[in-house]
């Protein structure tokens, strides 16, 4: 049954998951927005940063975001290293479009087999004090398992922002798939700068792994969910726009939980689609798009 | 430079130049379209690599050898390029541009002197530094390249055609500004230009170069100007 109850606690879960999405997004925003590497790998990046956080939690009792803050550097170079060999093997031969997509295509079926032979196709789900609990406002439920993945969103969020607008490898990277010769004219190498964005996306990546397995159980498949969810957002908010990445992660978060709500959990996926459609139709640049 | 053999792939550019420009100087590099400026240009910053012949750079007694090193290296020396066709980074704002400009270590602690000083020198980039550089004018753009270089805080400038897709009186201007700049930065300035009357306005003297060979040593701008070659090609006469 219909109430406003019902429709306040959808959008408030809504902006909640939106702050998530922003945190699974902001690295493909950065690699495919910024670098134009269309790394489809990176949801199967995410799920591994998930694993570790079941790993550590699982067999330590780790706190998953503190695993996901503790492996970041892991991450990043790993993400440096594959940015390296598709470097290397595609990019500079200038073969990246379509090899360069069965490059990552493979990167992301390898990482699912493997950690499907390691840890099977069971649920893996971590514990922390904080999940299960939620806080009350004037009848509209605020779980922690959602409120703090959000507020680590947003502070990646916000992170990545003044990162990219306030420093010289930020503003480097802003720059690099706009003109490379011009960029080493200003002295800085493109190669490198590629390098170290690549693995700032794939640490974002490891990171938000943590927060999804905070927020819902892993299976090796759940990349599969994100692949078109995370592209969907990155386009619509308008590509390497990380202001826009977050407005168009909290318009599908809210959407998604109301239509979930609404007619079931199975329409969130086209719901993603539908609307990114839709706002291409009115504005193909995105809605933050430079 | 000295006996620079360059090219593209199997062409053949530039056949043997050499080239010197001493501290101070503002040294012109004339020539018409297609005769090698924008190539010799690219040799001196480490982006196409000579077949034979040397480059280097001498300061404070050290001889450094430009042929080995990558355009990273040299503009760390304090070589800036204005290059042709200003290659802005167009969906960067004006303001992104001139701090990009900065990125080598030795001119990060210059940016509170350097950024005014270009929005002094250049007011309409203040005006617009919110503004994407690609929705600039052209006269804009090649301001703000200009400006771009300098924020690099270069000893040596080194411009390929500032007057090109410019009216002749914003080439002026142009022109003007980078005299004014080099006194004020006490710049070593090479500049490739097709328009004869325009550089040797700001230019100590000049070479002009024809097929990729330098056919011409003006010692001045008067010696330039009663060369037969620029009679020829450039004043009409
Ligand atoms: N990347 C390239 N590949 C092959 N040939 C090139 C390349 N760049 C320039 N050339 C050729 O080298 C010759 C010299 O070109 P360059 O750009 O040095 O001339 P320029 O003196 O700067 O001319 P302009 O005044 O038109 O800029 C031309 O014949 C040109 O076609
Ligand atoms: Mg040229």
């Amino acid at each position: 049954m219909f109430t406003w109850d019902l429709l306040a606690n959808a959008v408030v879960a809504g902006i909640l998951l939106g702050g998530f999405y922003a945190a699974v997004s902001l690295g493909v925003s950065l690699t495919f927005g910024l670098l134009d590497v269309v790394n489809i790998a990176h949801p199967a990046f995410v799920i591994l940063g998930a694993y570790a956080a079941y790993v550590m939690n699982s067999s330590f009792g780790l706190d998953p975001i503190l695993t996901g803050v503790l492996f970041t550097p892991l991450f990043y170079a790993l993400g440096a290293g594959v940015y390296r060999i598709y470097y290397s093997s595609f990019e500079r031969r200038g073969e990246e479009s379509l090899r360069g997509l069965v490059f990552f295509f493979g990167l992301l079926f390898i990482i699912e087999v493997a950690l499907s032979l390691k840890y099977g196709v069971d649920y893996r789900l971590v514990e922390a004090a904080y999940i299960g609990k939620s806080i009350d406002l004037g009848g509209v439920g605020i779980a922690f398992r959602l409120l703090v993945p959000c507020v680590v969103g947003l502070l990646m969020t916000l992170a990545l922002s003044l990162f990219l607008s306030r420093t010289f490898y930020g503003r480097a990277v802003m720059g690099v798939s706009q003109d490379q010769v011009a960029l080493r004219l200003m002295g800085a190498n493109p190669v490198r700068i590629k390098t170290i964005a690549f693995g700032i996306g794939i640490a974002a990546a490891s990171l938000s792994g943590a927060l999804l397995i905070t927020i819902s159980p892993v299976v090796p498949s759940t990349d599969r969910d994100y692949i078109g969810r995370v592209f969907a957002i990155t386009v619509l908010g308008g590509l390497g726009s990380v202001g826009g990445t977050l407005v168009a992660s909290i318009i599908l978060g809210v959407a998604e939980s109301l239509m979930a709500t609404l007619f079931g959990p199975s329409w969130s996926l086209a719901v993603s689609f539908g609307i990114l459609l839709l706002a291409l139709a009115v504005r193909p640049a995105g809605l933050f798009g430079r | 430079m000295r006996d620079v053999v360059a090219g593209y792939g199997a062409v053949r550019i530039l056949h043997g130049v050499s080239v010197e420009v001493r501290e101070g100087e503002t040294v012109a590099l004339l020539g018409t379209n297609g005769n090698g400026k924008s190539t010799l240009i690219k040799c001196i910053m480490g982006l196409l690599t000579p077949d034979a012949g040397e480059i280097y750079l001498e300061s404070d007694g050290a001889r450094i050898d430009l042929t080995k090193r990558s355009t990273e290296e040299i503009v760390d020396l304090g070589i800036a390029l204005v290059p042709e066709g200003r290659r802005l980074f167009p969906r960067l704002t004006v303001e992104e541009n001139l701090l990009l400009g900065a990125y080598r270590t030795g001119a990060r602690a210059d940016i509170d002197r350097n950024l005014p000083f270009c929005f002094e020198a250049f007011p309409v980039l203040r005006e617009r530094r919110r503004q994407l550089a690609g929705s600039m004018s052209g006269g804009e753009q090649q301001m703000l390249a200009i400006a771009r270089a300098l924020m690099s805080s270069p000893r040596i400038l080194l411009v390929d055609e500032p007057s090109v897709g410019l009216a002749p009186i914003l080439v002026t201007r142009v022109i003007a500004k980078i005299r004014e700049l080099k006194d004020r930065y006490q710049l070593t300035v090479l500049m490739a230009e097709q328009n004869f009357n325009q550089a040797t306005k700001i230019a100590d003297r000049g070479y002009i170069i024809v097929h990729g060979r330098i056919e011409f040593e003006g010692r001045s701008t008067a010696e330039l100007r009663e060369n037969e070659l620029v009679k020829k090609y450039y004043l009409g006469v």
